[in-house]
């Protein structure tokens, strides 16, 4: 099937099978590797990108959904000034420990602060309750969300 | 600036933007990808195999392509690489399917049939232990146990249960292969680059020098890396030879959990006898571990088990006897906390439940029986250093406000507390056996670390350089870590333990303050250090008499839960940590494995169910095996109370694996306290929890 | 063999759908872990896929004549912003899945998939919603309770698609809501349950009680609310057991890799008493 989308702000036409997984896209045919595979069931969240500015697992989504799409990955968020804020607060918080988690967790926080630039301490543990994180027991990424939104300010 | 103050950890950058690679991320030139062709009986003989016709360019690889010994080497080297005739748990490989494509593999893959002839299987620890199915069985004891028991004035007998954990390293595990100008090379995630090549050189029948493990960016591990990968690594190293490609392994999630190795599910049975004045004098504990299929390295596992089983506390007469059981399920293996965390579970909730039933309050009773400076460990050998864990408890009831919530306790809220120690470094002589050696290398302003020990999430990169930086006032980004490539690196011994920042760093230190006295002699030069043991710590690894571990380091944790009363559901809100672990290197990397371990420490006791049924297990992905999300971690506060340990490096000992014993006791304190219920088993489920209450009922 | 299709509007879709064998997909957050494969290989679907999660037709959410209509394919966490949406319902979806899933995830799939956790569907039985099924030529509109005949198991016919979602526009003072999952975050449902009732001066106006995960498929008796409604609020705090063994005979949960029938049967009378002590103090909203 003949696809048309849009990959970190470039028109891609690609033809692959229409239920060929988002993230196998990304990673095998984009070589994308930022974006990881923890699970491949929507639980983990390692292969969280933005769709249309929100984050989705693109593990769960098939080729054909991405029609008129935009997807963007961490290596597209990365340079912009909401990617750098991230980096900075994630780094300075403590927040990486074996890093596999870490992008779609900055996925999910850009997603999360889009949709709400002042979260609660609550607000935050849901808005990032849809990412596993194994190493860190998670209080140094509620940090670095927190210190995002401080130095961030007027960014989200 | 002190070494404690924390630094930006040096890896951060590239893994938060995605540049680090992970064996996943690599790319080979026309790779053949794998499957694995598992057992799905739990003990059969395989009585036949049927393969479809091949398509050009796939291959199928069974035992008759291992070139050395069908064994994965360990501490017991009994688990085939591929299977022989007979399989013992579901899940087992017998073949490997390669080709172009992974479609093709899978198309392959489901078209294989085995015959098989089922043969009688054991599930359970207690069927087992009927059955008699011992692999490894140890036995110690202190004083006069006997004696003393005659001569106590009450005797408690009760069981503890711990269940199976996986590790749920978000990256799983997977591993490539190629060979080039003769030499194997395998890339992958682990712990242990030499442990893989001791396994490769003795299944691929070729000296160490033929054979090069690499290892890429580690996406976590927790002792599920340590042993395990061996397997994998054989298995693409013979595909790579056979097939004459690079090969790639990497597993998905489910598979992963289906055949990987997991915490060791225990029994521990106990006998106390108390004198008149409520203090335990005599402790008998009989502990039961089950190794799964295979005995790998369990033995290890289970010493370390016994020898914390009396966890901070002086016993002065004692009976220690552990076995590990075979059951004809997936292998149990290393897993944080390496057999500690059940036997501290045991210990810290037997302490806590015969201190509710007498009616005293547990921590009076539990500081009533603490160790203390120069006391004899269980196994006799002297405490050397200070024990401040009356410190360390004094801080956690300040910070936690233990004393006032235990008073004003509400209803289905609860407080608990625990106490713990992990033994540092590997256990009885294994450091001496294992010999870690290091090389500093200075070349002009730069200095490079050559060490097989490697990061793995948990900062051992930044804080070994930082140990090395700090010592020769240089700039941290002037001390990097050679790549871990056993052709490039010594045995600094692997990344097991807890041994890494007071072993390798210790030797890294030593090996940095020479270069530093040398610093001008030329341009370029090496250091080595091998590691030498204390002369003044002793074991008998025939009796188990001695110094079990060269130091402990301490903690105490308070954790204050919550209950629903319509669903039972446990409500973790709060967990204090305080520990002595020597000095910190780096405070926020410190605290980062404590945060880590307390979450992971409360999933086991909590969420983490994992069952068996028949040798299959019944939660077999992440949608219901479930560990902690960000809604369900608790609060954490932690702090720490320095103690400088004299033979580590700037006074460091041991930490990583040492929260991981502190959570599940102090959790199941707090429940039991909030529903005034002894509890007995982890996890501690709400259905459990309903189950006792109707019963109390 | 086509792959899939995507058609433009929705009388494309029906069109296919009355010519082909084939499976619709919304948010594919169901189908996509249903088949999935692994790793580069694409989940194995044996029929081609019709997607429609596009279509937009099937996106809108309005009121119209004393009825919310809601599109199929609006995705949970559209349901959440939009204030026709019952705050109560709000409150269930909120607990569904996660963020990133929830931006996948439609209510028709949700539906469609007819899963005994599906956990919109308490609340859409309680709240009589009825469903609108189109083929290229008819439409029939049926209660929900009467298009889930099983354990993912509906009433659709291979042409038709599932293409309105109709609930009755009320308000109910007193509404209860919990879901019983493994952990706080992302997880399904072990037993849940979904309260709606309107009490006047002490008196049960109306009460719907429906509950989730525990049988087959969602459990909700309008014979034993109906005997319940003109009571007095008391003493239907008094008659508790009296109505939990009505619910006894309903209530059929089994032993899973999540939890126990005994523990489900256990938590839904709990929940059932609760939600009657909350009728009692009449209090609003509770979660
Ligand atoms: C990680 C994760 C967590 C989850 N947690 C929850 C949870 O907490 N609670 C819960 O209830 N569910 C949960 N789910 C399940 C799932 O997300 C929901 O059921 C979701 O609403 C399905 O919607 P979808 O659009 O993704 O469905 P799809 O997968 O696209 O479709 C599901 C079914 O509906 C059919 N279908 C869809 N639309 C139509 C239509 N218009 N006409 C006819 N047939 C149609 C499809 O053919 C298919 O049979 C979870 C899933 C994942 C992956
Ligand atoms: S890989 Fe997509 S959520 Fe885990
Ligand atoms: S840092 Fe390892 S899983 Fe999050």
């Amino acid at each position: 099937m003949k696809i048309e989308f849009i990959l970190n702000g470039e028109t891609q036409t690609i033809d692959v099978h229409p239920a060929r997984r988002l993230l196998d896209i990304l990673r095998e045919d984009f070589h994308l590797t930022a974006v990881k595979e923890g699970c491949g069931e929507g639980e983990c969240g390692a292969c969280v990108v933005l769709m249309d500015g929100k984050a989705v697992n693109s593990c769960l989504i098939p080729a054909g959904y991405l029609e008129g799409k935009s997807i963007l990955t961490p290596e597209g968020f990365k340079e912009t000034p909401r990617g750098q804020i991230l980096e900075e607060a994630f780094i300075e918080a403590g927040a990486v420990q074996c890093g596999f988690c870490t992008p779609g967790f900055i996925m999910a926080a850009e997603s999360l602060l889009n949709e709400n630039p002042n979260p609660t301490n609550a607000q935050i543990r849901e808005g990032l309750s849809g990412n596993l994180c194994r190493c860190t027991g998670y209080q140094m990424i509620f940090k670095a969300v927190r210190l995002a939104i401080e130095k961030g300010e007027g960014l989200w | 600036m002190t070494i404690s103050k924390s630094i930006k950890r040096t890896d951060a950058r590239e893994k938060i933007r995605g540049e680090a690679q992970y064996i996943g991320d690599m790319s080979f030139d026309n790779p053949l990808y794998l499957k694995t062709v598992r057992s799905t009986r739990p003990h059969a003989k395989i009585l036949d195999i049927h393969l479809p016709d091949l398509p050009e360019g796939c291959f199928i690889i069974d035992k008759s392509h291992i070139p050395g010994k069908n064994r994965m080497r360990t501490v017991v080297s009994d688990h085939p690489i591929l299977a022989e005739d007979e399989v013992l748990y579901i899940g087992q490989p017998i073949l490997l399917v390669a080709g172009p494509s992974r479609e093709l593999v899978y198309q392959i893959s489901e078209k294989i049939r085995i015959d098989y002839e089922d043969l009688p299987a054991v599930f359970t620890l207690e069927e087992s232990e009927k059955q008699n199915c011992v692999f490894t069985e140890y036995s110690f004891s202190k004083g006069e146990p006997d004696t003393a028991f005659a001569q106590a004035a009450r005797i408690i007998e009760d069981e503890y249960r711990t269940g199976l954990q996986e590790h749920v390293y978000l990256e799983p595990q997977g591993m490539a292969a190629e060979v080039k100008d003769d030499t194997v090379f395998v890339y992958g995630s682990m712990q242990c680059p030499f442990y893989v090549e001791d396994a490769l050189t003795e299944a691929l029948g070729r000296p160490s020098d033929k054979i090069r493990v690499v290892q890429t960016t580690t996406g976590g591990a927790f002792g599920g890396k340590e042993e395990f990968p061996s397997l994998i690594a054989c298995h693409t190293a013979i595909a790579a030879l056979a097939t004459h490609h690079p090969v790639f392994l990497i597993y998905d999630r489910d598979e992963d959990i289906i055949c990987s190795t997991k915490r060791h599910p225990s029994i521990i049975r106990y006998k106390a006898g108390l004198d008149d004045n409520n203090r335990v004098t005599v402790l008998d504990i009989d502990l039961l571990y089950d190794a799964g299929a295979y005995c790998g390295l369990s033995p290890v596992v289970l010493q370390r088990g016994i020898f914390s089983a009396t966890n901070v506390y002086n016993f002065h007469h004692l009976k220690v006897h552990g076995r590990n059981f075979r059951t004809h399920t997936v292998p149990s293996g290393a897993f944080r906390g390496f057999g500690a965390p059940q036997s501290i579970f045991g210990t810290e909730m037997l302490m806590h439940n015969i201190a509710v039933s007498l009616g005293l309050d547990p921590l009076e009773f539990k500081m009533k029986h603490i160790l203390k400076q120069g006391d004899p460990s269980c196994t006799g050998g002297k405490i050397h250093d200070k024990v401040i864990l009356p410190e360390l408890v004094e801080r956690a009831l300040d910070l936690s406000d233990y004393r006032q919530k235990i008073q004003k306790k509400k209803k289905f809220a609860g407080v608990g507390i625990s106490l713990f120690l992990h033994g540092c470094g590997f256990t009885g002589n294994g450091e001496q056996l294992i010999k870690g050696k290091i090389i500093l290398r200075k070349s002009k302003d730069r200095v490079v670390l050559k060490i097989s020990s490697v990061e793995m999430g948990q900062g051992a990169d930044t804080v070994l350089r930082k140990i090395v930086a700090h010592t020769l006032d240089l700039p941290i980004e002037k001390v990097t870590c050679e790549i871990r490539d056993t052709g490039l690196v010594p045995d600094s011994g692997p990344t097991v333990a807890s041994r890494t920042t007071m072993i390798v760093g210790g030797l890294l230190k030593t090996a940095a303050d020479e270069m530093k006295s040398r610093w001008n002699e030329a341009e370029d030069f090496e250091i080595s250090k091998v590691y030498h043991h204390p002369d003044f710590l002793t074991w008998d690894n025939d009796t188990f008499q001695g110094n079990a571990y060269p130091t402990y380091s301490w903690g105490v944790n308070v954790a204050e839960i919550t209950i629903d009363p319509v669903t039972y559901d446990i409500h973790i809100e709060k967990v204090t940590g305080v520990y002595d672990v020597g000095r910190a290197i780096d405070e926020r990397a410190l605290r980062g494995q404590m945060e880590g371990g307390i979450a992971q420490g409360a999933g086991w006791a909590t969420l983490e169910v994992m069952k068996s049924k028949e040798g299959k297990l019944v939660q077999h992905n992440l949608t219901d095996y479930k560990v902690p999300t960000s809604m369900d971690v608790p609060e954490i506060t932690c702090d720490f109370i320095d103690n400088p340990y004299e033979f580590g490096p700037f006074g460091a000992k041991c930490a990583g694996e040492l929260p991981m014993s502190g959570a599940p006791p102090a959790v199941v304190a707090a429940i039991s306290n909030a529903l005034g219920i002894p509890l007995k088993e982890i996890p501690v489920t709400p259905e459990m929890l309903m189950e006792l209450e109707r019963h109390e009922d | 063999m086509v792959d899939a299709y995507r058609p433009k509007t929705l009388s494309e879709a029906l069109k296919i759908r009355n010519e082909t064998d084939c499976l619709p997909i919304a948010g594919g957050t169901d189908l996509m872990v249903q088949k999935a494969r692994g790793t580069g290989l694409g989940p194995g679907f044996e029929k081609p896929l019709l997607f429609v999660g596009h279509l937009p037709e099937l996106q809108r959410i309005e009121k119209k004549e004393g009825y919310i209509h809601i599109g199929p394919a609006v995705l949970l966490s559209e349901l959440l912003h939009n204030p026709l949406i019952p705050d109560t319902f709000k409150k269930a979806v909120a607990l569904m899945a996660s963020p990133p899933s929830r931006n996948l995830a439609t209510l028709g799939g949700n539906i469609c998939n007819a899963s005994p956790a599906g956990d919109t569907l308490p609340f859409l039985y309680a709240a009589d919603a009825e469903l609108l099924l189109e083929n290229h030529a008819f439409e029939r509109r049926m209660a929900i309770e009467d298009f889930i005949t099983g354990p993912k198991q509906t009433d659709m016919k291979p042409d038709e698609l599932l293409t309105d979602i109709i609930i009755p526009d009320m308000d109910f003072p007193v509404t209860y809501y919990k879901k019983v999952g493994q952990r706080r975050g992302m997880s399904l449902t072990k037993a849940s349950f979904h309260g709606l009732a309107d009490v006047l001066d002490g008196y049960v106006e109306d009460l719907r009680m429906a509950f989730g995960s525990v049988a087959p498929t969602v459990v909700r008796s309008r014979d034993i609310e109906n005997s319940l409604i003109g009571e007095s609020v008391n003493s239907l705090k008094n008659r508790y057991q009296e109505i939990l063994e009505l619910y006894e005979p309903l209530i059929q949960p089994i032993d899973d890799a999540r939890s126990t029938a005994k523990y489900r049967k256990n938590v839904c009378f709990n929940m059932l008493k609760d939600f009657l002590n909350h009728l009692e103090k009449n209090q609003g909203d509770i979660i």
